[in-house]
């Protein structure tokens, strides 16, 4: 799997999450402060991309630092899923 | 020497005593002790006294500092004035509000357009980093009158147990947020009533995921002064998807939790390899658990009790139900804390047998002083029996059964939970209205599983309508969803019809 469609991945899992359409996310967008994410929808965000791309997580490696920018989630989701495979 | 704690700082000087040097309070990497706070909670007092603080001033605090927070309203309590902590949330219009609202002679805050506006109100301005150094340098005397000296402590008017320490504003039935008052005595007598109940411990680590703006959050830590436990609190951020490593890597014990925190670990505990073996205690408030969280939880968990609770900020807590109670009675939300009581009253306000629906009422020390600077809805929700006797008809409506167990059944005013967050209808169509371009709002509350709703006529965009909207309330007041249509459907009556409203909203595309 590319970056290109964790990004996409990842889109469409904000836009369920916020209930409203995201897309061409800048990798510098910050989570919390530019979306308004919470860290609830910062679960559901984890959740979709469980269910679209397969993404195991492992909760004992959810650190702070993946979730601050778009940039962060895409390398943890990346990095998770070669840990995977 | 332990005399009862009579103000709410004894309750810090009493810990401190007790435990002055282990690090008892704990946010990101920093920790705080009991002498630590206590001793720099004196200084800065002694300093805001010095810059013109008096009894029954008010002090609004807003930071992402819970230990600066700490310091702070205990400070505030030595010196006889009234805090209030405000959620980082609270901005533009929201804290204008409070501006107008309290008439702060304080302000705490990082923003520096608050800087001005509060400046433009005659109060004093600083920022966590400002507050806290008042605790690092003793005051300066001045014997030539031109620094600040120390004022000798003001004997003519001592800090009184009735006198007021608390505002905690609070959404409903207003187009604003309005402030609960709680005195001294009030808090200290909530504080204890539900340390019996929950019985937290002096080895105890509460791992509190909750912003001291949140009165829940905030009575963790007179809760953990009373045990002798310590404190963690965790930012949005710590509490989000990496909330069991948090739990891990402090060692906690207790969780405090809402609903949208429990469902969370729920869902991580399940997936972990390590689990939080420590955490031996759920307290939840806020809204009632689910069914599917709590079995989840006592499979992953199955060392860990679960206390439901309810309350609100009216009163503080309510009831509590004993360790795993919800077993026993699904529903429930417990027995009223001792000292209390709580009757369910019909329409013209007489006591309601067990087991029929009414609105829930409380009884007791526990019921706070009244809403600031509102006469008319502290004389409705704080209602006075015979004219004399405060009884606090909370809104909220529900049943008692036989043995004095509380079962809660909603509410039948514009008040909804939307993520454990009390939300206010008429607030948010307020704030909506505020919005220059929005000519009609109308918010359907939570149902069904979907989130609130906002519908409205207006020229400009809904995401614009939104966005400007966080001008207004908190953000987590603002509606996820937000539909335009032409037209808000009317019933005979010339009232909006909400049932057709919804029609309208789900075939618009927004299921």
């Amino acid at each position: 799997m590319q970056r290109n469609d964790v990004v996409t991945a990842l889109e469409a899992a904000l836009s369920e999450a916020l209930e409203r359409e995201v897309a061409d996310l800048d990798g510098t967008v910050r989570l919390f402060d530019d979306l308004h994410l919470d860290s609830t929808s910062m679960l559901e965000v984890l959740m979709s991309l469980e269910e679209s791309i397969g993404l195991e997580v492992e909760p004992e490696d959810l650190e702070i630092e993946a979730f601050e920018s778009v940039d962060s989630l895409t390398d943890f989701v990346l990095s998770a899923r070669a840990a995977a495979a | 020497m332990s005399t009862e704690p009579r103000l709410l700082h004894d309750l810090l000087d009493d810990a401190a005593r007790r435990d002055p040097d282990t690090p008892a309070l704990g946010a990101g990497d920093r920790t705080a002790s009991f002498g630590e706070l206590a001793s720099a909670s004196s200084r800065i007092a002694r300093r805001l006294r010095a810059r013109g603080l008096r009894r029954g001033d008010r002090v609004a605090v807003r930071t992402g500092d819970p230990l600066a927070a700490a310091a702070a309203l205990f400070a505030v309590s030595r010196a006889g004035a009234v805090f209030s902590l405000l959620h980082e949330s609270v901005r533009d219009g929201a804290f204008t509000h409070v501006l107008d609202d309290a008439e702060p002679s304080v302000v705490v805050c990082d923003t520096d357009d608050v800087r001005d506006e509060a400046g433009a109100a005659g109060a004093d301005f600083l920022t966590t980093r400002d507050l806290l150094a008042l605790a690092d340098a003793p005051a300066p005397a001045a014997p030539d009158g031109t620094g600040e000296a120390t004022p000798p402590p003001d004997r003519t008017c001592p800090v009184l147990e009735v006198d007021p320490v608390c505002m905690i504003y609070t959404s409903g039935t207003t187009s604003r947020p309005k402030a609960v008052v709680s005195t001294h005595q009030q808090i200290l007598f909530a504080a204890r009533a539900i340390q019996k109940r929950l019985g937290y411990r002096s080895d105890d680590t509460v791992y509190c995921p909750l912003p001291v703006s949140f009165d829940y959050g905030l009575y963790q830590v007179y809760l953990v002064m009373l045990a002798g436990a310590r404190l963690r609190f965790g930012s949005p951020a710590e509490a989000g998807p990496p909330l069991l490593r948090s739990l891990i890597e402090s060692g906690a014990t207790v969780l405090a939790g809402v609903p949208a925190v429990s469902d969370r670990l729920a869902w991580l505990a399940a997936r972990g390899k390590r689990r939080p073996t420590s955490l031996r205690l759920l307290t939840n408030t806020g809204a009632a658990l689910s069914e599917k969280t709590v079995s989840s939880l006592r499979a992953s968990l199955p060392d860990l009790r679960v206390q439901v609770m309810y309350g609100l900020t009216e009163c503080k807590r309510a009831a509590i139900m004993p360790p795993d109670g919800d077993l026993e009675r699904p529903g429930s939300c417990g027995l009223p804390l001792d000292g209390t009581e709580i009757f369910v009253i019909g329409p013209d306000g007489e006591r309601l047998p067990s087991g029929e629906t009414g609105q829930i009422v409380v009884r007791g020390p526990n019921v706070m002083a009244g809403y600031w600077r509102r006469e008319e809805l502290t004389a409705e929700r704080f209602h006075r029996r015979d004219g004399l006797f405060p009884e606090l008809r909370t809104g909220d409506y529900g049943w008692v059964d036989e043995d004095g167990y509380l079962y809660f059944d909603g509410r039948r005013d514009d008040i909804y939970k939307e993520r454990g967050f009390r939300v206010s209808a008429t607030e948010v169509e307020a704030a909506a209205h505020r919005v220059e371009g929005v000519d009609s709002a109308i918010v359907l509350p939570p149902a069904d599983g979907r989130p609130a709703q906002l519908a409205v006529i207006s020229s400009i965009p809904k995401e614009e309508v939104l966005e400007r909207m966080r001008q207004e309330i908190e953000e987590f007041k603002v509606p996820r969803i937000c539909v335009r249509l032409d037209d808000l459907p009317t019933n005979g009556n010339g009232k909006i019809d909400r049932a057709r409203l919804a029609d309208l909203i789900s075939a618009s595309g927004r299921a």
